[in-house]
C-alpha cells in the first residue's frame, strides 16, 4: 500500500495526457469545474461527462481507478443528495413522508447536485492521476508567475508546496514502518473504541513528528549549504515547451466551455429536445 | 522451535503498475539454537523475507510454519507469534516513544499481557542485560541518550518480552566501528544467555563470517545459498554476481597465500588471523 501512495496517485503510464504541459492541464481542469458548475439541463451534464469519459479513455487510466476514487466521498455524496430531495420543494408532488415532501424539483435537484459532485471528483482525480506532483507545481508556479509582479513570493510558495508533497510519500513510508516496528512489539491499531484506537496512535506519531523535525533540520541545512535562495532567475532543469498536443487540448476545453454555456442558453439546439421530461 | 519457509514468493503492490517482485520461490529452514545471516545487496529482499516470520507482511504463496504456528492458516494469533519472534528493525531508535527508558522497554512486555509485577522485573531484566544501569536509566527519557545508547533500550524493548527467536535487520547500522563491536558483543551474549536463536541481516560479511553459523544469501529475490559461512566464503566463485565481497580476513588470507604464505584460518575473525600470519612468520624465521 505505501508505494501505492508514494507517488501521490500518480498512474505510470504514456498517453496523450500525460504527455501535456501540466499548465494547460490545470487551464482545462479550470474549464472543466467552471462547466461543471454552469451546467443546468441534463444535455450539459451529458456533456461534462462525456467530456470526463474521454479525456479517461484517451489517459490510458483504468476507468476503475478513477472510479475508487468516488468511495471517499460516497457518503457525502448520498448524505447530500437525501438532503436536497427535502429541502428543494418545487413541482409536481411524488409522495410524502410524514411531513417531509418528496417533489419533481427536489428530485431533479438531487441528482444533479451529486452528479457534479461526483464528475468534480472524477475530473481531478484524473489530473492527479495523470501529472506527477513535482509538474503540478511547477506547472501552477508557471500560471501563478503574474502574481509575482504584485510583490507576492510566487517562488517560495511554490517550493514549499513541492517540498511538503515530495515528503509526503517519505513520511507515509515512515509511518509504514514506524507501525510495524511498534506492531512487532505486540501494539494493535484496529482493535477497541474509539479512544482505545487513539491511544493506539501515539507510538506512531511521536516517533514520527520527531522524524520529521529531523528531516526539516536536515533539509534546511542542506538547503543552506548549498547556498540555495529564491532568486527569481533560477534556471529550470525540466522547460516545460507548448506543443500541438496542447493547442488541441486547448481548443476540445474551449469548445466544451462553449458548448455547454449553448446548451444551457439553448443556441443553435432545437427546442425539441427541451420539450423532453427531466430537462 | 524452528522455522519452516517453502516456496514462498512475495509480490508487492500486486496487480498495480507498481507491481514488484521481491521474493520468488524461496525454501530453507531454521533450526533452534542457530545463529543465522542473511545477507545479498540492497534490494534483494532481505526485509521483506524476515517481516514473513512474525506476520507484519502476510503470506502470499508458499508455505511458512514458525514455531508450529502456520501461518498459511486462516485464524493465527498473532500475540503470541510476536511474542515468540522478537523482531529489531533497522534503526530501531526511531520507535522510541514513551517519556522514560522503563515505560518504553516496558511497551512490549504490556502489550504481550504479561502481569504487572512481571513486567517490572522483565524490564529491569532487560535492561541490565543490554549492558545499561537501570537505575541510572530507568526515569530518563530515552531522547536524552547516545545513539548507542538508544539503540540498546530499543534492543531492551524486544527483548523484555522474552522472545524465543530474535530477529535483528542490520542491528549494526550507522554505528561508529566501537559501538558496532558492542551490539555485535551485546548480541552474541543474549544469544548464549537468554534467546535460542538469532536471525541477523547485514551487509557486513565480517560480521557475518565471525558470529553466524548458516549464512542464507539473497541475490534479487532468490535464495542463492543456504551454507555455513566456512563453505560459503571458501568458495571463491560462490558470490559471483551478487555485488558481495568476502570478508576482509578471507580476503588478507587470499591475498597472502597468493603471495606464498600458507594460511588457512579457523575461524575467520581478525585474531584468527594475526595468529596465523604470526604462526607462517615465525616458521619461516626459522
Ligand atoms: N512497501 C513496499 N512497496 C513496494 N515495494 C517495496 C516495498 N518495500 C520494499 N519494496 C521493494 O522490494 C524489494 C525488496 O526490498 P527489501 O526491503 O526486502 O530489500 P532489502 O534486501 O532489505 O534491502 P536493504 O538492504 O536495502 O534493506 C526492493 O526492490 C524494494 O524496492
Ligand atoms: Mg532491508
Amino acid at each position: 500500500m505505501a508505494r501505492d501512495l508514494t507517488l501521490g496517485q500518480y498512474y505510470p503510464v504514456e498517453s496523450f495526457v500525460h504527455k501535456l504541459d501540466p499548465r494547460v492541464k490545470f487551464i482545462i481542469m479550470t474549464m472543466y469545474i467552471v462547466g461543471v458548475f454552469l451546467v443546468k439541463h441534463m444535455y450539459g451534464f451529458i456533456v461534462v461527462a462525456a467530456f470526463a469519459i474521454l479525456s479517461t479513455l484517451i489517459s490510458r487510466v483504468p476507468i476503475l481507478s478513477v472510479l475508487k476514487s468516488l468511495k471517499g466521498i460516497l457518503f457525502i455524496v448520498i448524505f447530500t443528495a437525501i438532503l436536497n430531495v427535502f429541502f428543494h420543494k418545487e413541482g409536481r408532488v411524488y409522495f410524502t413522508i410524514g411531513k417531509l415532501l418528496v417533489t419533481e424539483g427536489g428530485v431533479f435537484f438531487a441528482v444533479k447536485m451529486a452528479l457534479r459532485l461526483i464528475l468534480l471528483v472524477l475530473g481531478t482525480t484524473l489530473l492527479t492521476y495523470t501529472t506527477t506532483p513535482m509538474a503540478l507545481t511547477d506547472g501552477l508556479e508557471r500560471l501563478m508567475t503574474p502574481l509575482s509582479w504584485i510583490k507576492i513570493p510566487v517562488h517560495d510558495i511554490a517550493i514549499i508546496m513541492s517540498i511538503s508533497l515530495r515528503f509526503i510519500p517519505i513520511l507515509m513510508e515512515e509511518v509504514q514502518k514506524i507501525m510495524k516496528a511498534q506492531r512487532a512489539r505486540g501494539a494493535e491499531f484496529d482493535k477497541g473504541g474509539l479512544i482505545k484506537r487513539a491511544k493506539a496512535l501515539l507510538p506512531i506519531l511521536i516517533p514520527l513528528f520527531i522524524s520529521a523535525f529531523r528531516r526539516a533540520d536536515e533539509l534546511a541545512l542542506a538547503l543552506d549549504a548549498r547556498c540555495y535562495n529564491a532568486t527569481p532567475n533560477r534556471t529550470r532543469y525540466k522547460k516545460l515547451k507548448f506543443t500541438y498536443r496542447d493547442l488541441i487540448a486547448l481548443l476540445s476545453g474551449i469548445s466544451y466551455i462553449v458548448l455547454i454555456v449553448a446548451i444551457n442558453h439553448r443556441f443553435w439546439i432545437p427546442d425539441l429536445i427541451y420539450s423532453i421530461p427531466f430537462v | 522451535m524452528s522455522i519452516k519457509v517453502k516456496n514462498l514468493s512475495y509480490t508487492y503492490s500486486p496487480k498495480t503498475p507498481y507491481e514488484h517482485k521481491a521474493l520468488e520461490d524461496i525454501t530453507f529452514t531454521i533450526e533452534e539454537g542457530e545463529t543465522v545471516g542473511i545477507i545479498g545487496s540492497t534490494g534483494s529482499g532481505k526485509s521483506t523475507l524476515v517481516q514473513h516470520f512474525n506476520a507484519l507482511i502476510k503470506l502470499q504463496s508458499g508455505d511458512l510454519v514458525v514455531n508450529g504456528i502456520d501461518l498459511a492458516a486462516k485464524k493465527i494469533n498473532y500475540k503470541e507469534l510476536r511474542r515468540d519472534i522478537g523482531m529489531l528493525f533497522q534503526y530501531p531508535e526511531y520507535q522510541l516513544f514513551e517519556d522514560t527508558v522503563a515505560k518504553d522497554v516496558a511497551f512490549g512486555p504490556k502489550n504481550f499481557g504479561y502481569k504487572k509485577e512481571e513486567i517490572d522485573l522483565l524490564v529491569k531484566e532487560a535492561i541490565t542485560l543490554v549492558g545499561l544501569d537501570y537505575e541510572e536509566v530507568k526515569d530518563k527519557s530515552p531522547f536524552e541518550l547516545s545513539g548507542g545508547e538508544k539503540r540498546r533500550v530499543a534492543i531492551a524493548g524486544v527483548i523484555a518480552s522474552r522472545p524465543k527467536v530474535l530477529v535483528l535487520d542490520e542491528p549494526t547500522a550507522g554505528l561508529d566501528p566501537v559501538g558496532k563491536r558492542e551490539i555485535l558483543e551485546l548480541i552474541h551474549k543474549l544469544k548464549s544467555a537468554y534467546v535460542k536463536t538469532v536471525i541477523m541481516i547485514s551487509h557486513n560479511m565480517d560480521e557475518i563470517a565471525e558470529f553466524t553459523d548458516r549464512v542464507i544469501v539473497l541475490n534479487d529475490k532468490y535464495l542463492i545459498h543456504s551454507t555455513t559461512p566456512d563453505n560459503l566464503f571458501r568458495d571463491e566463485n560462490a558470490l559471483n554476481g551478487t555485488g558481495l565481497r568476502y570478508p576482509h580476513v578471507v580476503r588478507i588470507q587470499n591475498l597472502l597465500r597468493e603471495n606464498g604464505l600458507d594460511i588457512n584460518l579457523e575461524k575467520f575473525t581478525v585474531d584468527s588471523l594475526i595468529n596465523e600470519i604470526e604462526k607462517e612468520v615465525f616458521k619461516k624465521d626459522n
